[in-house]
């Protein structure tokens, strides 16, 4: 079986990149700033949308502003390091769940429980990570899915302090409020704030030491270890900055919310969620997951509004056939098929079928 | 001790229809590498199937389960074979996604169907229950776990006995190798997952019968098999039976002394720490353990 899997991750054929001697000498200095001017180019257009928007379109991009910041995170751990995580809702739960009470227990403002539940998510992921990130492939995935499940039951079972299923509300009005409800308008910058931050974390990873030992640790970990990289430390790490990230969306979730339950916010559908985003953007690039997010949701939005009663059964057919057509995702089949100027579209089957 | 006593009996016959549930699931992932998020699905399917002849024609459950192995290893056989086989070489969690698109594409097909209401089969025996010696034994789920344990048992001399089961393990092995020596990789692994379904059907009919279900109940028996796959280990055919029972007894113990939903937490915690200390199961082979990702 090892010999025919030697199929190369990205699936990519090997062509030829262009050549720099062809670019005109600034454009060659400025290259390296053009990403960069995009995001920021990007983060404006997002803005100024708004003013175009209606409150319930506001709210549905807010969403879409989350998935972002979400599979950003997952991308972390699960798209570069090729640690798939089905437990990354535990993070998302658990950023959600200490703003809850940290605000209705403790009554501390937002702006200190915000950063407090991103502390108290990664700090989680530093003590599992020990243990599980030793499991690799599908027994990876399956443990952090049952810490995800154990820590919803743990959540529902000690209701003097999170409610229990009956879920816990953040005081937004009156005196008790320690901070005032934002509404939606704030809510969409704030998540808009989050999702460039972890972009521009994911971004500057990819091209810092810690992001290449992190892909060497996909492609083979017994020789990125042979090669000098701590891998328990750069996988450690990746989770740690992917919980970081995930507990923070939780608790601008929560917030937002202002009523939360376990059912809702350790729902494991939201870890496939994202995990289905990346895949389909293409898993360890910085635009992948944002191409993902932003597809998956908004094909979901429309579903959801022209077909109610069948919208998750078209949505499941069309992941299958996004699995089959694109396994390596948009960003590498396009880039292949600028690069090879023609549609691949049956490729993948035959590189990846029986 | 009699509380204790019957919660005993009452887990091993909940274990035995669990392991039912999990067994084909640990097949599929020992022999393919592949993880079936539909396979509760499958489960639920087959309960739906079994309910329907009984309606339509009044079938026993013990009968109508043969209606919805057949129809389910139909299923199987051909999602494999067209859908599954397309992918079956890519990373990981490109499998888990697609059998994740799967169970979403059944589950909803469900409800359009049938609405997401709790259902049963109805029969004159099964709630009744034998006493014997101060501990109830319900006779439907007695059956249910003698019939889930004796499916395991002929499953496990199958796969040693017949030259099919032989090519199935071997292929599971070395699929490469296997092919050399002239096994038709596409149709064993169409007919392992066909199988698996089919076994995942009568878990379902059995379960009809035994209590209630709904298209909701799905993803929770997705979640059992992936425990029970774990805690058996792959590579061994009694590991489902044996893990099936392990947690069937965990749920059962804790559903005694501990309150509430708290039983649920305790079989993750459990799962964790088997996977913690022990990676390749309780009975598993190191093998399957140390397998790259095809």
């Amino acid at each position: 079986m090892a010999a025919e899997s030697r199929v190369d991750v990205t699936g990519k054929p090997a062509a030829a990149p262009p050549t720099p001697a062809d670019e005109p000498d600034g454009w060659r200095r400025l290259r390296p700033a053009t990403p960069w001017a995009i995001g920021a180019i990007a983060v404006l257009a997002v803005i100024a949308l708004q003013t175009q928007l209606y409150s319930g379109q506001v709210r549905t991009v807010s969403t879409v502003l989350m998935f972002i910041a979400l599979a950003q995170s997952w991308n972390i751990l699960g798209g570069f390091t090729g640690y798939a995580s089905f437990g990354q809702v535990a993070f998302f739960g658990l950023g959600g769940y200490s703003t809850a009470v940290l605000m209705a227990k403790a009554g501390l403002s937002y702006w200190m429980a915000l950063p407090l539940s991103a502390v108290i998510a990664a700090a989680f992921a530093a003590v599992i990570g020990l243990p599980l990130l030793r499991l690799r492939g599908h027994y990876f995935a399956i443990a952090t899915l049952g810490v995800a499940e154990g820590l919803r039951e743990i959540v529902i079972n000690v209701p003097r302090l999170t409610g229990g299923g009956a879920g816990i509300s953040i005081p937004v009005v009156g005196k008790h409020a320690s901070t005032a409800y934002l509404g939606n308008d704030t809510f969409y910058i704030v998540f808009l704030v989050v999702a460039a931050a972890t972009t521009v974390l994911v971004g500057v990873l990819s091209r810092s030491r810690l992001g290449y030992g992190l892909r060497a640790i996909r492609q083979d970990e017994a020789a990125a270890a042979a090669a000098g990289i701590d891998t328990t430390r750069a996988k450690v790490t990746a989770l740690v900055l992917s919980a970081f990230c995930t507990g923070l969306v939780g608790s601008v979730y929560a917030f937002q919310q202002v009523t939360i339950y376990p059912e809702r916010l350790f729902d494991v559908q939201i870890t496939l969620l994202m995990v289905m985003m990346v895949v389909i953007g293409g898993s360890g690039t910085v635009l992948g997951p944002i191409i993902g997010a932003t597809a998956l949701q908004a094909l979901s939005e429309y579903l959801r509004a022209n077909f109610t009663e069948v919208h998750t059964f078209i949505l499941g057919a069309i992941i299958i056939a996004a699995v089959i057509i694109l396994p390596q995702g948009a960003v590498f089949f396009i880039r292949d098929a600028w690069r090879t100027r023609r549609l691949p579209l049956l490729d993948n089957v035959r590189t990846y079928r029986l | 001790m009699n509380a204790f006593l019957q919660s005993t009996v009452y887990g091993l016959l909940q274990g035995g229809l669990l392991a039912l549930v999990a067994v084909g699931f640990s097949l599929v992932w020992g022999v393919m590498n592949v993880i079936n998020l539909a396979h509760g699905a499958f489960v639920v399917v087959g309960a739906y199937v079994a309910w329907q002849l009984n309606e339509w024609l009044g079938l026993d459950p013990f009968i109508a389960m043969f209606g919805s192995m057949a129809f389910l290893f139909v299923t199987g056989y051909l999602v494999q074979r067209l859908l599954v086989n397309l992918v079956v070489n890519a990373p990981v969690f490109i499998t888990l996604l697609l059998t994740f698109g799967l169970d979403l594409l059944l589950t909803n097909g469900l409800i359009m169907i049938y609405s997401g209401n709790y259902r049963a089969i109805n029969t004159s025996y099964a709630l009744k229950s034998l006493a014997l010696g101060g501990v109830r034994v319900p006779v439907g789920r007695l059956l249910g776990c003698l019939l889930a344990v004796a499916c395991s048992l002929l499953l496990v001399s199958l796969m040693k006995r017949t030259r099919t089961g032989l090519a199935i393990a071997a292929t599971g092995m070395d699929r490469g190798a296997a092919r050399l020596m002239g096994i038709r990789a596409r149709h064993i692994y169409a007919l392992t997952f066909g199988i698996a379904a089919a076994l995942a059907g009568l878990a379902g009919a059995m379960l009809a019968t035994v209590g209630t279900f709904s298209p909701a109940d799905a993803s929770k028996y997705t979640l059992f098999s992936f425990v029970i796959a774990v805690l058996g280990g792959l590579g061994n055919m009694y590991g489902a039976l044996a893990g099936g029972l392990l947690l069937g007894l965990v749920e059962s113990w804790a559903g005694q002394y501990l309150s509430g939903t708290l039983v649920n937490a305790v079989a993750f915690g459990l799962l964790v720490l088997v996977l913690v200390a022990r990676p390749a199961g309780l009975l598993g082979r190191p093998f399957y353990e140390s397998r790259l990702e095809v």
